[in-house]
């Protein structure tokens, strides 16, 4: 059976991490995932709407669900900040049946209604749990047995597990999974569940890229060639953050930062220009 | 069963200063055992120079936060066994993010200052009478739950970063009085946590309601407090100017439009130092240009959930 998904890629990957939809697009064809666009779905906030107003946070989620709810289809999307920030407001409004009904007040003067029953998932999850590790293994054209990789999950794909609960998020092994069906050796280190710095880049920059250094150079430490994401905001601070890390670090990185849809297609054969590894501000060309 | 307890000791009496070594017990473990449970029989058998902190053993005093593999916990309300069958292993050590007085025992000294930093009691302005009903109880009735253990403090990436930001549990306790209806300080305690290693420095990395053993959820309080903020007008500070370009991008175009938001959140002036880095973005294609961002289908639904909100909030 073909799996499908209203499919919402995020802000930042229709823009800055274009490369992440472009090849979640062509793996997704070559895996024989159905993505369905939703041409009006607004942003989630990121966080940053629940900081201006909650009932605007929860109104403005529960308009990307009614989407997805009319074309009948659960959502997928491939950003941890997106995933969080859509499944938190999801929770608090299954939850609370009168916080619901006001939210349903507000969608009512635009004409809409969320009734619930939507879920949200990341490519992660999918790959792992709907789509299933033995199908993704037979779909391997070029192993990645070369490549030790440091799985990153960032904080968004693991807390709160309240409302997102995939992985555990003291011990997560999804990621993990994934990188070894597809050849990959993984590399083990205690970053792997820390925080990028992302949401502070604007705010106090020198305290982010600290956050993103001790990450980076503990992935290296750990022996591993390049760091593998399924979030679209730790690979801007991993990769075009790194050189600023690198001189708060005091020391040379070069470690390549790659999304997860990127090592799926690389498995399945795509290119480096399908891939959209120019694209990168650290440069694959050593792995 | 049998099994081994690593702990993470230091003895700066005998070493000069706290050099921490890790040393293995071996402990006969039962499945209602506790990490408290384990340590106090070590001490009681094993070896009584194990310094760590206990009071109350029911999860009230907040004194027995440890490090359990890695991650923070209630020595007197974890189960030891559940632990060692999830991680392979029982490894103790101090909270992070604290200074290391003796093996288990940290350094309280910073946390009860960040304390003190927010004025933790009520204020309320003079001469009027203020009823509280059950919603603006709710509105803060988590914040109330701390037991102050430090559990949040401990694995705040913010924290890890900088040492002077005023810290998850300290924001909790911040939202428990500007958040209380009788306060009356009110814009002024938002206006002293919107300055630099405030509550805008939060990197959000969910740890703090993650780990709170008492679900006071001090992420919550953080961004109450910020929306306060906004919603005060105390809005001349990086954190508060992204806010308010996102709420205007996502009501312009209905999604992130990341080079204006950049521009109106760090000002002429500070958008000019990022050119260089803007330049090599552009090389790799990065560089997002806001001219060609149309806007989503149906926007107008996005605009009149705007207003709607803010017509809901007035009635």
């Amino acid at each position: 059976m073909t799996l499908r998904y209203a499919y919402y890629p995020g802000c930042a990957s229709q823009a800055i991490t274009k490369e992440s939809n472009d090849t979640t697009r062509k793996a997704a064809a070559l895996l024989g995932i159905e993505l369905c666009d939703m041409p009006a779905a607004n942003c989630c906030g990121a966080g940053l709407l629940k900081d201006y107003d909650y009932m605007l946070h929860l109104s403005l989620n529960a308009r990307i669900f009614s989407q997805a709810e009319k074309m009948g289809l659960d959502i997928l999307t491939i950003c941890s900040t997106c995933l969080m920030i859509m499944r938190t407001a999801n929770d608090d409004m299954k939850r609370d049946a009168g916080l619901l009904e006001k939210v349903n007040r507000i969608l009512f003067e635009a004409g809409l209604e969320y009734k619930g029953t939507i879920e949200v998932k990341q490519l992660l999850w999918v790959l792992k749990k709907d789509y299933g590790l033995e199908r993704l293994k037979k779909k391997v054209t070029r192993p990645l047995d070369w490549l030790k990789a440091a799985p990153f999950y960032g904080c968004h794909s693991l807390r709160p597990s309240s409302a997102l609960g995939f992985d555990d998020p003291e011990n997560p092994s999804s990621l993990e999974d994934v990188l070894r069906s597809l050849g990959a050796a993984v590399v083990e280190y205690g970053g792997r569940t820390k925080c990028c710095g992302f949401q502070a880049d604007l705010v106090n920059l020198d305290s982010a890229v600290a956050l993103t250094a001790d990450r980076l150079l503990d992935a290296k430490n750990n022996g591993a060639d390049c760091v593998v994401t399924p979030c679209p905001f730790c690979h801007i601070n991993l990769d075009n953050y790194q050189a600023m890390a690198e001189k708060k670090a005091g020391t040379k990185i070069s470690l390549p930062v790659f999304h997860l849809s990127q090592m799926v297609g690389l498995s399945m054969g795509m290119t480096p220009v399908e891939l959209g590894l120019h694209r990168h501000l650290v440069t694959p060309k050593n792995v | 069963m049998r099994i081994k307890i690593k702990i993470k000791r230091c003895d700066p009496i005998k070493e000069g200063a706290c050099a921490p070594f890790w040393q293995v017990y071996d402990v006969l473990a039962t499945e209602d055992m506790t990490i408290l449970d384990a340590l106090m029989k070590l001490v009681s058998e094993d070896d009584p120079t194990i310094a760590f902190r206990k009071s109350c053993r029911s999860a009230i005093c907040g004194s027995c936060a440890v490090s359990l593999n890695g991650f923070p916990k209630l020595a007197c309300s974890t189960l030891m066994l559940p632990e060692y069958r999830k991680a392979g292993k029982i490894e103790l050590a101090p909270l992070s993010n604290y200074p290391v007085i003796k093996d288990l025992v940290v350094d309280f000294d910073r946390f009860w200052k960040k304390m003190e930093g927010v004025t933790p009691y009520l204020t309320p302005s003079s001469g009027s009478v203020v009823t509280v009903t059950g919603e603006d109880e709710a509105a803060i009735d988590r914040s109330q739950k701390c037991v102050m253990c430090g559990s949040c403090n401990a694995v705040c990436d913010s924290e890890e970063a900088d040492s002077s930001f005023v810290g998850p549990s300290a924001s909790a306790k911040a939202w428990r009085f500007a958040g209380d209806v009788r306060e009356g300080y009110k814009t002024k305690r938002l206006e002293k946590l919107s300055n630099s290693h405030g509550v805008w420095d939060c990197v959000r990395c969910v740890h703090c309601t993650e780990y709170c053993p008492k679900d006071v959820s001090p992420l919550e309080a953080i961004e109450r407090l910020r929306s306060e903020a906004v919603k005060e007008g105390v809005t001349d500070n990086h954190g508060a100017k992204h806010v308010l370009a996102m709420a205007e991008s996502v009501k312009r175009v209905g999604r992130l439009d990341e080079a204006a938001m950049t521009f109106k959140t760090l000002g002429f002036l500070r958008s000019f130092g990022m050119i260089p880095f803007g330049i090599k973005m552009e090389l790799h294609g990065k560089m997002p240009h806001p001219i060609i961002f149309p806007a989503i289908d149906n926007i107008e639904e996005v605009r009149t959930i705007f207003e709607a909100t803010k017509k809901k909030k007035k009635d």
